[in-house]
């Protein structure tokens, strides 16, 4: 007789509030609140009403002056409204990591990291019961166990560093909520008695979605802040003073292109063997005239040119790269020889990028560059233009053509940890998956099985990609990322298993696994239906060492690689 | 200069260094010291300690012990020295006695699997690479199992219209597809079976029509699909089974020399 | 078509978990369930699904439903809540590590009982252990009976503290022994030749540690008699020796009675010379005798056959072959040198021996003839004995003189004037004992003649054998023909020997061919 399944109730999406201790006179005051107040409540789902939303995906964080709130370089997932009292932005050049506090995220302790070795004889994923029931505490443990860092001297800040101010009503954190990019500022408070609103972004996407004040405004502020900011940053406009850069930032245009949830369209045509680069959304042209410089701020696109009866891939860049720039100067300086893009841009999966034009180019950045940067005149024919050697080329160079089509054909490069095997040195041992199986409840985290090109391997790991598609859509937010190096983690706790980044990662890096209980029986619900949990490489954040499969590999074949850019795979490649 | 030729020639120097000190520290030494033979003996053992550990690192993969690479180059370099401290532990002569012949096979026989084992890492991923068609090993009879039903189907399921290659399939492809087949053929790198195989359901092409022409193609394409198969299972088993003999025999090791350090003892001329 | 095949599509449901030793029967089909077996191998599927009792509000037993994922079945659970359909098990199947594992254990296993077994009992153990063949004087039926042990042929307890003991009495052994397991110290700074606990055994029967000189640091047994290397234990080398007498700290320690014993390497090298030759001993016989005289002079007669006199007339070998039998006048002097005092009757000799014996003859003369007389068959005795006794007071005056002729001449009388002949057999004349004696007059009357000192050997601390020389003649070695003194000790210096035992000569030349570590069982004479 087998022993009685564990029975627990199938986890919701609202189970672990964002912060447990939401009262109703909170949610009533928010919706006294602007902007909530002017909004249409009927307009809102059943499913997802505007005071539940208020209520489950909000919390009210309560500031001293000097705190930081948020981080640059963070990895967060929520924007910010201020209720009362004021901020500071920190604009460029930002503020030195010591004073931001930054700690290495948590490791197991010694305890912990010596128990392992009895994994082995444990079952597989065995959650102990304590930590599957959602406890009313693991939201409010969330708040205050984090460790607030106060900024020591402000005054001594507001005078070495250009700061900007918020205001009560003002939105900020809406980039990084939204384009799932890192925080592009710090913020601290102003003032004591500081109150913000914090809405994470599964909450704010339902707002914006539903009322369409906020969503415009959000737009609005995210062009007037993100550009600003942006440009000041770009290397190409630095030597712009503030009007010009006014000027610039007027006539930028933004495009996206792509498929904001880009990964299922990417999965079902990956499925029926038509990815192909002539199908993705052309944003410049081969041939066309050259109407602006691309610049690319989330996302990748493929630089290809025509080759036989299809394109072949020279590189893909990624974000804070441009393209174009070549060309027009070159028109600029030779306005009897002018020449048109010599390849086409396209965008792979989900891209936003800002559009430059030609006329602002030429009477405001490129007089302002000095003669040593800017880009040779290039050789019209088109002979000639083969032989030269070609910034774009040397991806091709580093890395070869072959693996250069397979990343791009599998979108490899969106990697910033992708597993890559050398088959040549590969024994298949096996001990790269038990030791991340040992590292973590005896289950390993991904398949050493995938895509080959000649003798490379990508092996089916989650690759913390920079556009990490699986963020998308967790109802939870137990798909995170972690703020200090950036690894994509799924929190068991508050996983329900819903399946969302299971369907959406395009690389089957992701797999549901049953939990189980100490007899190795799985753990069900009350309806008998055996409960899963998303599982994924995590990059052993929590252990000592950092990922545990390059570590057992006995031959130096496997490693994890950042591919957004061919680099490092080109000096893998080499050794 | 390559990652991994710099690790050998590093490993090397240490290696060629450490013998020659070895054999030095041997010459002036070994008439000196009475008890050379006790002391060469611990060094042998230590070494042989130190050797053991590789297997305690790759059971403890969560601990911040150095990577695994950097533990085998010094297991692998480490144990060719202990080769060179066997010999002169040894002094150069062929042991007598059964305990001494049979402690001394048991040395050899580790030592030489691990060469063994060493050449094969070193030469089989390369093959299974260039052959291509990457299969994991545990998966390997549920891929086999689907060739052969698709195989199956195709020469005698319902749509098989075709009595000649049902026949054909009977007689020699059911066999073929049904376990692993030529594994030592695929070792040596012959590719003699396939191709005779191949020949023969070729020579059926003369009977038949343009259906049956497709499905002899396909048979084929199948058969190269299980040919490629089994080349992978004969290659990893390689690499699995040579650690069949390394691994248990180094624990008969251990239990003999334990006993051969009290026996040496125990009957040495100190011993009261 | 590609010429690589193709890389199967992975399961993009499962992992693949090559960390557990058991996967599920059902995977050589494609189709592994999802539970696995458990970590013993056991199969864990039960049935399709597993009932859920239901109880309205208002029931008191409830009702079981069926949870099948597909769709509840017809039939529906059973009464006692158990499912309808239940799944047949699979049957796990283990992994190659779990085969490595068993066959770890086996070995592991068999190596145990295998040393178990053969390291337990003795008699198998002995034969299994040993390191080398032990030699023949410490091995067979007849050192096991000495030793009345139980346990024939290898008798290892007859050296060893733990050979007869068990495992527990080895390990105990090994624990106490010094330098002990651990101690690298003890074994590193062990010096060599030191005595060890096992020496205790050799003198149970090897009794008393003989070393050749007194206050000679003491030596294990083992550093020149190496056990455990054959039938046939081999001799000491070179080295042995050296280890003392190449060390002139350890000779200056060892010295007796001052003087020091120099360093010695090699026989040919700086061995020094033969004692008897560089302290210029002198022969102490009191015998004279010219060899020089005998060998070479044209007037030695001739021996009875007819040869010429040569070595080997007077030096005979021993029974044993290595030294010469002494010289005895009876057996090779009397042959020329008969003692014949009277030169009319030859046939009358004096003894020889003893001075009272020679004495109580001479005065005895007549009894002497008339006997002579009587065994000759002379007709009348009577006349004869005058005639003799007539004859020798014509020659000698007195019997007082001719005592005194007897015993104190060197010079012939009669006649005769040289004591050999030329030709013939002719024996030599009697010139008087004092020709080859030393005589003294005493007090007493009767002269003293001191016997002759004939050392048998001059070489005290080697071993030699002449039985082993016959390939080269005496005079190669013994210049017997120039010397003419008594006193000149004829063996030859170092450098005769050395000629041949050398590297160069090609003979053997270790320290063990003439010297003995032990004391030498034969006492100098």
């Amino acid at each position: 007789m087998a022993a009685a399944p564990t029975i627990l109730e199938r986890p919701q999406r609202w189970d672990a509030a964002f912060d447990a201790e939401m009262t109703d006179a909170d949610v009533e005051r928010l919706l006294a609140t602007a902007p909530f107040r002017d909004m249409d409540a009927e307009k809102f789902p059943k499913r997802t009403p505007l005071r539940e939303i208020l209520r489950n995906d909000t919390r009210i964080l309560k500031f001293r002056k000097g705190e930081i709130i948020v981080r640059q370089g963070d990895y967060g997932t929520s924007a910010f409204l201020i209720l009362q009292g004021a901020a500071r932005v920190v604009l460029k050049p930002d503020l030195p990591p010591s004073l931001l506090g930054r700690q290495a995220p948590g490791k197991k302790g010694l305890l912990r990291t010596l128990a392992q070795i009895w994994n082995g004889s444990r079952p597989a994923e065995l959650i102990s019961r304590r930590q599957l029931e959602p406890s009313t505490g693991l939201g409010a443990r969330r708040a205050a166990g984090k460790v607030r860092v106060f900024l020591q001297d402000v005054p001594r800040i507001l005078d070495q560093y250009r700061t900007a101010e918020l205001l009560a009503g003002d939105f900020f954190g809406e980039i990084a909520a939204l384009s799932r990019m890192a925080r592009t500022s710090t913020i601290f408070a102003d003032s004591d008695g500081t109150e913000l609103l914090e809405i994470r972004w599964q909450g704010l996407r339902e707002l914006m979605k539903y009322d369409g004040a906020l969503r415009a405004h959000i737009n609005k502020i995210y062009r007037e802040r993100a550009l600003a900011s942006y440009l000041v940053s770009t290397p190409l406009f630095r030597h712009l003073n503030k009007e010009q850069l006014v000027e610039v930032a007027k006539a930028v245009e933004f495009a996206t292109f792509g498929d904001y949830d880009w990964s299922g369209e990417y999965k079902r045509l990956a499925q029926s063997g038509s990815v192909r680069p002539e199908k993705e959304p052309v944003i410049v042209q081969e041939g066309d005239y050259p109407n602006g410089i691309v610049l690319l701020r989330a996302g990748f696109a493929r630089l290809g040119q025509k080759f036989g009866g299809g394109e072949r891939t020279l590189n893909y860049i990624g974000a804070g790269h441009y393209y174009g720039l070549r060309e027009i100067a070159h028109n600029w300086r030779n306005r009897d020889a002018p020449v048109n893009f010599q390849f086409s841009l396209r965008a792979i999966g989900y891209t936003h990028l800002l559009i430059v034009p030609t006329r602002v180019m030429e009477e405001i950045v490129l007089p302002s560059l000095p003669k040593t940067e800017l880009p040779a005149p290039m050789e019209v024919t088109k002979e000639a233009w083969h032989s030269q050697p070609v910034a774009e080329n040397v991806a091709r160079k580093k890395i070869g053509a072959e693996v250069l089509e397979f990343l791009t054909e599998n979108r490899f490069f969106n990697g910033t940890a992708s597993m890559v095997i050398d088959l040549d040195r590969c024994t298949r041992c096996d001990d790269c998956v038990r030791a991340c199986a040992s590292t973590h409840n005896n289950n390993p985290r991904f398949l050493r099985h995938g895509p080959t090109t000649g003798s490379l391997m990508v092996a089916n790991a989650c690759m913390h990609c920079a556009d990490p598609v699986c963020m998308i859509g967790c109802p939870t937010g137990a798909i995170h990322r972690e703020s200090f190096a950036g690894q994509v983690v799924i929190n068991p706790e508050t996983c329900i298993g819903c399946k969302a980044c299971f369907n959406n990662c395009p690389y089957d890096a992701i797999r549901m696994v049953e939990i189980r209980d100490k007899n190795g029986g799985f753990v069900v619900d009350q309806e008998m239906k055996p409960i899963a949990k998303a599982t994924k490489c995590d990059l052993c954040v929590e252990s000592h060492g950092g990922p545990a499969c390059a570590r057992a590999c006995p031959h130096g074949a496997l490693s994890r690689l950042n591919l957004n850019n061919p680099d490092a795979l080109a000096k893998w490649l080499k050794l | 200069m390559n990652r991994f030729r710099r690790q050998f020639f590093i490993g090397l120097f240490a290696l060629v260094a450490a013998t020659v000190a070895a054999l030095w520290a041997h010459r002036r030494f070994h008439h000196a010291l009475p008890d050379y033979a006790f002391l060469t003996g611990w060094a042998l053992f230590a070494a042989m300690f130190v050797l053991t550990f590789f297997n305690a690192r790759k059971k403890l993969p969560f601990l911040p012990l150095g990577k695994t690479e950097t533990w085998l180059q010094i297991h692998i370099y480490l144990g060719f020295f202990t080769v060179v401290l066997f010999l002169i532990h040894l002094n150069f002569r062929l042991p007598h006695g059964g305990f001494e012949i049979t402690l001394a096979w048991l040395f050899a026989l580790v030592s030489i699997s691990g060469v063994v084992g060493l050449i094969f890492s070193r030469t089989l991923p390369r093959r299974l690479a260039t052959r291509g068609g990457e299969a994991i090993f545990e998966n390997i009879p549920a891929l086999r199992h689907a060739l052969k039903t698709e195989a199956e189907n195709l020469a005698l399921g319902p749509e098989a219209k075709s009595p000649f290659i049902g026949e054909f399939y009977t007689q020699r492809l059911a066999p073929y597809f049904a376990g692993p087949k030529n594994q030592w053929r695929h070792f040596t790198e012959s590719r003699r079976a396939l191709h005779a195989l191949l020949a023969e359901l070729d020579d059926l092409r003369r009977f038949a029509n343009d259906s049956d022409r497709e499905k002899i193609e396909k048979l084929a394409a199948l058969m190269r699909q299980k040919d490629g198969l089994d080349y992978h299972r004969s290659l990893q088993l390689a690499l699995k089974l040579w650690l069949f003999i390394h691994i248990p025999l180094t624990y008969g090791l251990i239990v003999f020399t334990l006993l051969h350090i009290v026996l040496v003892f125990g009957f040495s001329g100190g011993a009261r | 078509m590609s010429n690589q095949p193709s890389v199967p599509n992975f399961d993009a449901q499962n992992y693949a978990r090559p960390n557990q030793n058991w996967i599920c029967g059902h995977a050589c089909e494609g189709h592994a369930c999802r539970q696995g077996p458990d970590a013993n191998g056991r199969c864990r599927a039960t049935a399709e699904c597993k009932p859920m009792l239901e109880t309205k509000p208002g029931e008191i037993k409830g009702r079981w439903r069926c949870t099948r994922s597909g769709g509840e079945c017809e039939a529906g659970p059973l009464p006692d809540g158990s499912c309808c359909r239940p799944i047949a098990k699979c049957s796990p199947v283990p992994t190659l590590r779990v085969w490595r594992g068993r066959m770890t254990l086996a070995v592991v296993a068999a190596s145990c009982a295998v040393l178990l077994v053969l390291v337990g009992r003795p008699p198998w153990r002995n034969q299994f252990i040993s390191p080398g063949e032990i030699s023949h004087a410490h091995s067979g039926e007849l050192f096991a009976a000495v030793f009345a042990t139980n346990h024939f042929k290898e008798n290892c307890q007859a050296c060893h503290v733990a050979g007869n003991s068990g495992p527990g009495g080895i390990v105990t052994a090994a624990m106490h022994a010094k330098p002990g397991i651990l101690d690298f110290q003890g074994l590193a700074n062990a010096r060599t030749a030191e005595p060890t606990a096992i020496d205790a055994s050799c003198l149970k029967c090897h009794a008393g540690r003989n070393f050749h000189q007194a206050n000679a640091p003491p030596i294990s047994c083992s550093f020149c008699h190496a056990e455990h290397q054959g039938k046939i234990m081999a001799a000491p080398t070179d080295a042995n020796c050296v280890f003392c007498h190449g060390n002139s700290a350890t000779l200056v320690a060892a010295r007796v009675n001052g003087g020091v014993v120099p360093v010695i390497h090699h026989f040919a090298g700086d061995h020094p010379q033969f004692r008897f030759l560089s302290e210029k001993w002198r022969d102490p016989d009191t015998l004279k005798f010219n060899h020089a005289l005998h060998l070479t002079s044209a007037t030695i007669p001739k021996l009875p056959g007819g040869e010429k006199l040569d070595c080997t007339f007077c030096h005979q070998p021993d029974a044993t072959g290595a030294l010469m039998k002494p010289v005895t006048f009876e057996n090779n002097c009397r042959v020329c040198h008969s003692l014949q005092f009277d030169p009319a009757t030859p046939q009358l000799m004096l003894p020889h021996g003893s001075v009272e014996s020679v004495t109580a003859f001479l005065r005895s003369l007549p009894k002497q003839y008339l006997n002579l007389a009587i065994k000759e068959n002379t007709a009348v005795a009577n006349a004869f004995v005058a005639q003799k006794l007539a004859n020798l007071r014509t020659l000698f005056g007195s019997g007082e003189e001719l005592e005194q002729r007897v015993f104190f001449s060197t010079a012939t009388y009669g006649p005769e004037t040289q004591i050999g002949t030329l030709s013939g057999s002719t024996r030599a004349m009697f010139p008087g004992c004092a020709h080859c004696h030393e005589v003294k007059a005493t007090a007493s009357g009767l002269p003293e003649i001191r016997k002759p000192v004939m050392p048998e050997r001059w070489l005290l601390q080697a071993k030699f054998t002449h039985a082993k020389h016959t390939a080269i003649g005496c005079a190669q070695c013994h210049d017997a023909i120039h010397s003419e003194a008594t006193a000149d000790i004829l063996l030859p210096p170092k450098e005769t020997c050395a000629a041949c035992h050398s590297p160069r000569g090609g003979v053997a030349d270790s320290c063990a061919e003439c010297h003995t570590y032990h004391k030498p069982r034969i006492a100098a004479r």
